[in-house]
């Protein structure tokens, strides 16, 4: 079947080359950073003489153009760089490499007409949005930490799961649907303290790219969108410090040469302190307690010749929460990744990576006996992709991913005795193969399509199960180790295609396809870390969508302004809900708690951004809704999902009130969740209870709030740089409902209240950064 | 003990961030019609049992639960016991005759206005209290305790029920042990902050039911009734046609607790 493939493509590769009686040279290279000799990803690279021809730097700054033979001026470009042009005379195979200088003030500074870009029309690439790591250095944020998961929550179509989440909902998916990658590793909890702060530490990021459903074939194995995270491989000239110490969290990072130009390491770290104030108080509950997070990011890459580079990245996080000695509880993520990238020729680029990734939660109880449940869920996972850059604006991309995943459910051991209980590991290959082609058809025409193949297999050791339809199990089947309990096998196509209208405007449609085939089961409103990830199995099958979107785009004032409308339309199959009373705590028969059903999401993205002068920044409005369909539930009538909102605004400004002082705000607002709400009460044994009858009938308030922020640039020298950051979460106090909850009045006990509970009025923080 | 983790980090939480706030609001919500609301118990030990039926009302209206006087009650057994309940105060329906004995399946029948509700139960093996005590959480807190014996071999749910100086305290105890098969099992069920607060002296007394699986589901999913579950919805009900409430055929054992006098820690 592989091997069949295989054939494809190099068939492929030999039909479609063009066959010209001019022979066709290549110009290839890396685009860097000149002060950090950081690959810039995404670059334009355009050839003066060919005016529709041009390409872009692939996520390792390697770029590649096969031109007729003959005398260019090639550029090349990145937002916040300064332009570089080089002539070149390309009678045989050239290596030309830019290094690009950025501009010292990027915010305030005028930007010459003509550097403007208007890659948003031209780009293939549609529903993917890119963000600026100085985007997101200005935007006041929750306690002050700038967090990459809170900013994409202000773009359109991405919205935050809840406040204080770090989980976030696209276009209506559930916020297990998120791929997200930090350098190719999957991160399975990207928030911290329930949410509140995400693991990323913005000073290590290079780069995020979030593809809301539409990704291309390289990326798969989650319906809703792809958060594509990439971290700074280190400054390969000098060393460099930067870190900042805050209210609530400190952070540093060092990066500098390994050997100069050749390699560089980069290490990144962040720690919260907030249980330092707990032991100021003289409760002696809380004064012994223990609430922090830390995160570590490590990097190194070394260029061991003009054709082979290697990276070892790592990321190391946990959060701990804990009372003494007698109770603690700590959950985090760990991930590993030696990627290695191999020119095989100036056209065909390659990169192979050997990925770790693992979560796992601990609980430790402590009351005369000790207790200790844990939790995991490991991935081992060889990817390779090659780019062949067959000719300019003809690109095929192709490779293969193969993940064994390992989840370890629940063991619960007291020191008493042997295994309380133990739930039975669960284990499973995700495998894929893609191919993908990117082709122009003439200066207004380009077209990316391909097809992903996913194969899933749920594997042995075990003991599976089938159930009757009330959940008990009727059959119990032991199977060996690495023994195929069931595979599924699916085609996912995947086409995008953008027609420039002119350089001002163009339209762009997508079609894909996304299979998914690891499910969180959870049933809290935000999500705990206690959650748990079971792969598809027998009584499990994947959950697929289709996505069908449309959109138009276009720039005003020489690209000073970019707008967008987008709509789109997903189905959704398999999606998970659970039985009434389902017990899903520690349930070796979880899988029989399960409901399957359908769902389908649907609506229009407005977005509007300003992105040069002293004044920038964007709005953007979402209107939509999505919708589920179960048997048994709502009569089976397709009703809201519980993350429904019709409409989500969110304008975002950035102001630089002179050189030292940069202001920002933000305000969202959206009307509520879908909910469930009681429509009546009654009395069992002396105790009132809530009659439900329709789920998600009822919405929870509107939600609105404003953040502000200040940056306050006290010295910036090309030897040291430092400033201070203020903000004020919920400027205006806006008491936002975080839950509503039921029960009666305390003072008169006929009575039953609806009692909202807010949970952040008036947050301020401030922060001292240094860079050196 | 799940529900201790999760109240931990809610409370961990939001004391640490103590710029939250709660505060009561006025919701429209939707209303429906007045639904049918069942509650019976056969014990093992001499009768008599009362049902009771009444509705619901809505959210808004005071908490006055409409009885329901004009229902046809029928309890049998299997072994060919059967009564007829007489209507006693509005709502309650008494047996005279019928004796609740370990072993037999007992079935509820309710006709109103043309419709029929039932339901069955069936009385497990009685369990003893083997003592009641005091004993302290790892919060520092004074919580009362009761160890059983539990038979080996087979599931095991129960329900403990608590009354101080003769009024029942509103709120579900159950828990079972269906794989874990332990030989003796301690559970706290109260805490000495409830209010009124406890004083030395209070009389506490402590029923152990042995109850069956469905009604065990029952008061586990009545349990979750106020919780942060994305989806609430009704317990699990053991009684047919769409009827809130249960119908509990149990065995129970009772015992006194004298709530002791505590030496203040200096």
């Amino acid at each position: 079947m592989h091997k069949n493939f295989f054939c494809f493509i190099i068939i492929l590769f030999i039909s479609l080359q063009p066959v010209f009686a001019i022979p066709l040279i290549t110009v290839s290279g890396y685009i860097r950073d000149a002060k950090t000799g950081e690959d810039l990803i995404g670059a334009t690279i355009s050839v003066r003489e060919l005016s529709s021809k041009g390409s872009a730097s692939n996520t390792y700054g390697f770029y590649s153009l096969t031109l007729p033979s003959g005398q260019y001026q090639i550029t090349a470009q990145y937002m916040g760089y300064e332009p570089q042009i080089q002539q070149v005379d390309l009678t045989q195979p050239r290596k030309i490499d830019f290094q690009l200088e950025s501009h010292e003030n990027a915010l305030g500074e005028v930007v010459v007409t003509s550097q403007r870009k208007n890659d948003n029309i031209t780009k293939l690439e549609m529903g993917v949005q890119k963000l600026d790591t100085k985007d997101i250095k200005n935007i006041p944020v929750l306690f002050g930490e700038k967090d990459v998961l809170k900013t994409i929550q202000l773009l359109p179509g991405i919205k935050s799961a809840g406040e204080g989440s770090s989980g976030f909902n696209v276009r209506g998916g559930a916020v297990d649907q998120n791929l997200i990658l930090l350098d190719e590793a999957t991160v399975y909890n990207a928030s911290h303290l329930m949410g509140f702060f995400s693991v990323f530490n913005s000073d290590a990021i290079k780069d995020i790219s979030v593809y809301k459903g539409n990704e291309p074939a390289e990326y798969g194995g989650r319906l809703s969108s792809a958060l594509d995270i990439k971290m700074n491989d280190g400054n390969n000239k000098k060393i460099s410090v930067n870190g900042g110490i805050g209210l609530i969290a400190s952070r540093l990072t060092v990066e500098g040469p390994l050997v100069s130009d050749k390699g560089s390491f980069i290490v990144s770290a962040r720690r919260t302190y907030a249980d330092l104030f707990l032991k100021l108080t003289k409760d002696t509950t809380f004064n012994q307690a223990q609430l922090y997070f830390y995160d570590i990011n490590v990097k190194a890459n070394y260029k061991l010749d003009n054709k082979n580079r290697v990276y070892l990245s790592g990321y190391f996080g946990k959060d701990v929460l804990g009372l003494g000695s007698t109770f603690g509880i700590n959950w985090g993520n760990s991930t590993g990744t030696l990627r290695w990238n191999h020119l095989f020729s100036d056209r065909l680029f390659s990169n192979t990576s050997f990925i770790l990734s693992n979560y796992d939660y601990r609980i430790n109880i402590t009351n005369g006996i000790e207790l200790n449940i844990i939790s995991q869920i490991q991935d081992y996972s060889l990817k390779q992709d090659f780019q062949f850059f067959s000719g300019t604006n003809n690109t095929f991309k192709f490779g293969f991913n193969l993940i064994h995943h390992k989840i370890i459910p629940g063991v619960i051991t007291a020191s008493s005795t042997v295994d309380l209980k133990t739930l039975t590991n669960k284990f499973a290959w995700e495998n894929s193969l893609y191919v993908s082609h990117q082709y122009s058809f003439s200066d207004n025409i380009s077209l990316e399509y391909g097809a992903r193949v996913s194969v899933f297999s749920s594997i042995g050791p075990g003991n599976f199960y089938t159930y009757d339809s009330s959940g008990a199990p009727v059959d119990t089947t032991f199977y060996g180790s690495n023994q195929f309990v069931k595979t599924y096998f699916n085609i996912e196509p995947r086409a995008t295609f953008n027609y420039i209208l002119n350089q001002q405007s163009s339209l762009k449609a997508s079609y894909s396809r996304n299979v998914q085939n690891l499910h969180l089961i959870s049933n809290s409103t935000s999500g705990n870390p206690t959650d748990l990830w079971i792969p598809s199995s027998n009584n499990v099958k994947p959950e697929i969508a289709d996505q069908v979107s449309l959109g138009y785009y276009r720039n005003f004032n020489d690209n000073m302004y970019e707008f967008s409308a987008e709509i789109y339309y997903k189905y959704l199959q398999n999606q998970i809900d659970y039985k009434n009373g389902a017990e899903l705590n520690f349930n070796e028969n979880v899988e029989s708690q399960i409901l399957f059903g359908s769902g389908r999401a649907y609506g229009l993205e407005l977005f509007l951004k300003k992105k040069y002068g002293r004044f920038n920044g964007w709005i953007s409005y979402d209107l939509s809704r999505t919708e589920r369909k179960f048997d048994a539930i709502n009569n089976g009538s397709y009703y809201p999902a519980r993350q429904d909102r019709t409409h989500d605004i969110s304008i975002v400004g950035m102001y630089e009130l002179s050189k030292s002082w940069i202001l920002s705000a933000t305000w969202v607002y959206n009307t509520g969740n879908a909910v469930t709400f009681p429509s009546g009460k009654y009395e069992i044994d002396g105790k009132t209870i809530m009659l439900y009858s329709q789920r998600n009938a009822n919405r929870m308030p509107a939600y609105h709030r404003l953040d502000i922020g200040a940056t306050w640039i006290v010295k910036k020298t090309p030897k040291f740089e430092s400033s201070w950051t203020f903000s004020l979460y919920n400027a205006y106090g806006q008491e936002n409902a975080y839950t509503i909850t039921f029960q009666n009045n305390v003072d008169d006990p006929t009575k039953t209240d609806a009692i909202q509970t807010t949970l952040f009025r008036f947050v301020p923080s401030f922060s001292y950064n240094f860079k050196f | 003990m799940r529900k201790n983790r999760t109240c931990l980090f809610t409370i961990l939480l939001i004391t640490v961030f103590m710029t939250s706030c709660e505060k009561v609001i006025q919701l429209d919500l939707s209303t429906t019609e007045p639904q049918l609301v069942i509650q019976g118990n056969i014990y093992d030990e001499p009768g008599p049992y009362v049902v009771n039926i009444s509705r619901t009302v809505n959210f808004d209206q005071p908490n006055v639960f409409p009885p329901v006087t004009n229902a046809t009650v029928t309890v049998s057994d299997n072994e060919g016991q059967s009564e007829a309940l007489t209507p006693s105060t509005p709502g309650n329906y008494v047996t005279s005759t019928l004796k609740g004995i370990i072993g037999r399946t007992y079935t509820l029948t309710v006709n109103l206005d043309g419709k029929t509700y039932t339901s069955s139960s069936t009385i497990p093996e009685a369990v003893e209290i083997d003592s009641v005590y005091l004993k302290k959480s790892f919060f520092g807190e004074y919580l009362i305790a009761l160890n059983l014996n539990n038979p080996p071999n087979k599931d095991n749910y129960y329900q403990v029920i608590h009354l101080v100086n003769g009024k029942q305290i509103p709120g579900f105890s159950v828990f079972g042990d269906n794989s874990d098969q332990f030989e003796s099992i301690s559970y706290s069920f109260m805490t000495a902050n409830t209010i009124p607060a406890l004083v030395a002296g209070d009389s506490i007394n402590v029923w152990l039911e042995c109850i069956d699986h469905p009604v065990f589901e029952y008061f586990r999913t009545a349990n979750r009734n106020g919780g942060r579950s994305a989806s609430p919805a009704n317990p699990v009900s053991n009684i047919t046609n769409g009827a809130l409430g249960y119908f509990n055929a149990c065995a129970v054992r009772k015992k006194i607790f004298i709530y002791p006098v505590i030496k203040k820690t200096p």
